[in-house]
């Protein structure tokens, strides 16, 4: 084991020799930007970089000395403008200076100090180069060249994002979805916010901190926003699954995702009078026929409705159709309702209840009933007094002597 | 445009013109005879036809005037006056404390306040209701006990007859002419109270209660109408007033107070054994009910429960049931209320007319010289 690793020791030596005579070949013979005078040189791995804006790059700088002497070498960088913040590292404090020793302790220059520059986050998209100057009291400096490709502003993660996109309610359910615009692009954005939602469907934008619906919100760079995304069903919504792709889109970024929303089914009956009253008027022992009209108001089909009743005692109701086989979901029935009042029930107010129900729902539905005495037995007492007076006008007759 | 303007106010003219004729054609068929007595000629059937009538609004006049006039009417009139008045202070002083009471509780004051002040009564006084119920007939009576016995007894019936008028005129004028007083009293009465009740209660009828408490203001005339009548029947079967003053007295204490005691005890005799069945009570009470209504203080007063109560919907003991089988407490409309009482209200004309019809053959069969 350990010779092993004295030979892969000696190995990685070597190797690291020949880089080194390497770089020092590609740097005379190439005209890289290092450019070395007086036995000082600067160098870094990679001199090239890509980078994307808000980027922080470090640059490992290594130093090589051949003056034989150390060197107390100042550094300095040029060929950025203010907006990039550059500066030279070295234990974790920002430095100026730098002593290089000589060529014996060459290991120890390598790493010695790190460049790190910040590509501003509203760098355009490009080519840019930094030279950063090491010079030393003597005659010794040597220059680095470093180029910085700031790659293309929107390969940030720009997003539209959903705390829960699938969501499940009944017909009826308001459903609220929180959802971000997250924009990594190095400039404001003006998001438009729209939403492809079926027919009949309301999708409206709430940004945090807004109190009203907005069709529009601003997000500042590399920031993000929050937006209450409420999504109201129609009312005779049928149950099923639906889906609705929203969309945040501004000049330069056109973000989505796809909503989908749940609609479980209810079950609901609804039953009146035709003419929408809750009240009709009979007469005693008198069939009267009061039309009434069923609609299953939920959203799922119902089968066989059985229509009852509870009435007061004596009394009889009778339906032209007490069982409905299907019913489709909104769908009307108009049934008519025999009510015939018992021979002793009196004038006034009585209450009935109808009964709609199948093995789903139910419904108990009032009625006030009017119960009228027939006029019949006023047009006998007309008919008596008549009479009663026309017996008069006998006696009259019979005894005025006139 | 002219035209048809001229045609429709031409209608309702020509409408009014044929009712008229109708009316006057039922009128000679009641008093008049188109068949010419013997030794008569068109021309003076004619004239007697015109002496008749004119005798008639004469008698009429002068029995008017005669009621009007008499201390007996004025002393019972401001009777019925002042315990009307009185009866509308007890009721008004009921309905405000169950007014207070109610909004204590903090609910509202039923409807129809403005008929309660005639049939509420105070703590140590009938309402107006009973007022008439049981004062009513004395009212009547005396109007009509002495109708045709005292002018009999006066010795002015042989001069009366002997004037150009059909005899028959004599008694209907009488009866018309207390009519028309029983039922100038009762309206007089009627107004006063409403007059007073709004300026004291400050309670403001509706329509409907105005329409109700007219209602029964004729209920109640026809109502002392019977008594009339009966009154004017016992004034010409017997021939001293205080006899049919007697009688009609004892006729109205009979039908008012004991008429219910023989009905109950006839109705417990038929029906109610030692082991009487709900069935069996029920058809007692029918029974006893039925026989109660001979009276019409009995009519009268059912009659007026259901005019003046909306909220009395059935007279029958089995509407007490009906509660309890699903019927709501509400109020019924004037129709309704009407065909409720429309039974009483003609038995009641009935009994009038009845009444009348019988002192009218009496009174022509009379031998009337003195």
């Amino acid at each position: 084991m350990t010779t092993s690793k004295h030979i892969s020791g000696a190995h990685a030596l070597a190797l690291s020799a020949c880089v080194g005579a390497f770089t020092l070949l590609s740097a005379t013979c190439l005209a890289t930007p290092a450019l070395a005078a007086g036995g000082l040189e600067m160098s870094t791995d990679y001199t090239g970089i890509t980078a994307k804006p808000g980027d922080t790059l470090n640059f490992s700088l290594d130093f090589a000395n051949q003056t034989g002497a150390g060197l107390n070498t100042s550094l300095s960088a040029t060929g950025l403008d203010d907006s990039w913040k550059g500066y030279f590292e070295g234990n974790n404090k920002e430095v100026s200076n730098v002593f290089v020793k000589s060529g014996a302790d060459a290991d120890s220059n390598d790493g010695l100090v790190t460049y790190s520059v910040t590509v501003p986050d509203d760098a355009q998209k490009g080519s840019y180069n930094v030279l950063l100057h090491a010079a030393s009291a003597g005659e010794a400096s040597s220059d680095l060249q470093l180029t910085i490709n700031v790659s293309d502003e929107t390969t940030g993660t720009n997003q539209l994002t959903t705390t829960y996109p699938e969501q499940q309610g009944a017909s009826g359910t308001t459903f609220t979805f929180n959802s971000t615009v997250q924009n990594n692009s190095s400039g404001a954005q003006t998001y438009s916010l729209a939403a492809d939602a079926p027919t009949g469907w309301t999708v409206s934008f709430k940004p945090n901190g807004a109190s009203n619906a907005a069709s529009s919100v601003d997000v500042d760079a590399h920031g993000s926003q929050s937006v209450t995304v409420t999504v109201t069903p129609p009312d005779k919504v049928a149950a099923g699954d639906y889906e609705i792709p929203i969309t945040a889109t501004s000049s330069a970024q056109s973000l989505s995702q796809t909503l989908k929303v749940t609609i479980t089914g209810t079950y609901k009956i609804d039953l009146t009078t035709t003419d929408g009253t809750l009240s009709f008027d009979a007469n005693v022992n008198k069939k009267q026929s009061v039309p009434i009209t069923i609609t299953n108001s939920g959203n799922i089909d119902l089968n066989n409705v059985n229509l009852t009743t509870t009435a007061p005692s004596g009394w009889t109701v009778e339906f032209s159709e007490s069982t409905i086989d299907s019913l489709a979901a909104g769908e009307k029935k108009d049934v008519v309702m025999y009510v015939t009042p018992s021979k002793d029930a009196m004038s006034g107010d009585y209450a009935m209840t109808v009964s709609a129900q199948n093995e789903d729902t139910s419904l108990d539905q009032s009625f006030r009933v009017t119960v009228k005495t027939s006029t019949l037995w006023g047009v006998v007492g007309i008919l008596i007094i008549a009479a009663v007076i026309c017996g008069l006008g006998e006696v009259f007759h019979k005894y005025g002597r006139h | 445009m002219s035209i048809g303007t001229s045609t429709q106010a031409a209608a309702p003219d020509a409408g009014k013109k044929s009712t008229g004729h109708l009316l006057k054609k039922i009128v000679d068929w009641f008093m008049e005879d188109d068949d010419l007595l013997p030794g008569e000629t068109p021309e003076s059937h004619a004239t007697n036809v015109r002496t008749n009538r004119r005798g008639m609004a004469v008698l009429y006049r002068k029995e008017l005037a005669d009621h009007l006039c008499s201390r007996r009417f004025w002393a019972l009139f401001a009777l019925l006056m002042i315990v009307s008045v009185a009866s509308l202070y007890g009721a008004i002083g009921s309905l405000r404390q169950t007014a207070l009471a109610a909004q204590s509780q903090g609910q509202a004051v039923s409807e129809f306040q403005f008929l309660k002040l005639f049939t509420t009564a105070g703590g140590s006084i009938y309402s107006f209701q009973s007022f008439i119920g049981f004062l009513g007939p004395i009212f009547g009576i005396m109007l009509g006990f002495d109708a045709i016995n005292n002018e009999q007894a006066q010795g002015t019936l042989n001069r009366l007859a002997a004037q150009p008028i059909y005899r028959d005129t004599i008694i209907n004028a009488k009866f018309l002419a207390g009519a028309t007083v029983v039922f100038l009293t009762v309206f007089s009465l009627g107004g006063v109270l409403s007059g007073l009740g709004l300026l004291l209660s400050g309670t403001k009828p509706v329509a409907e209660e105005w329409a109700r408490l007219v209602i029964f203001l004729l209920l109640s005339g026809v109502y002392i109408s019977v008594w009339l009548a009966i009154s004017v029947l016992f004034s010409t079967l017997s021939r001293h007033a205080a006899t049919s003053a007697l009688s009609s007295i004892a006729l109205w204490l009979f039908l008012t107070m004991f008429l219910s005691l023989v009905a109950s005890g006839l109705a417990n005799a038929m029906f109610v054994g030692t082991h009487a069945s709900a069935q069996d009570v029920i058809s007692a009470y029918r029974v006893q009910t039925g026989i109660n209504r001979i009276s019409p203080y009995y009519l009268f007063s059912e009659a007026a429960s259901v005019l003046m109560n909306p909220n009395v919907r059935s007279l029958d003991i089995m509407s007490l049931v009906e509660y309890q089988n699903g019927a709501l407490a509400s109020y019924l409309s004037l129709g309704q209320s009407l065909l409720q009482i429309w039974p009483h209200l003609v038995a009641m004309i009935m009994e009038v007319v009845i009444g009348f019809a019988l002192a009218y053959i009496s009174f022509m069969r009379k031998e009337i010289r003195a």
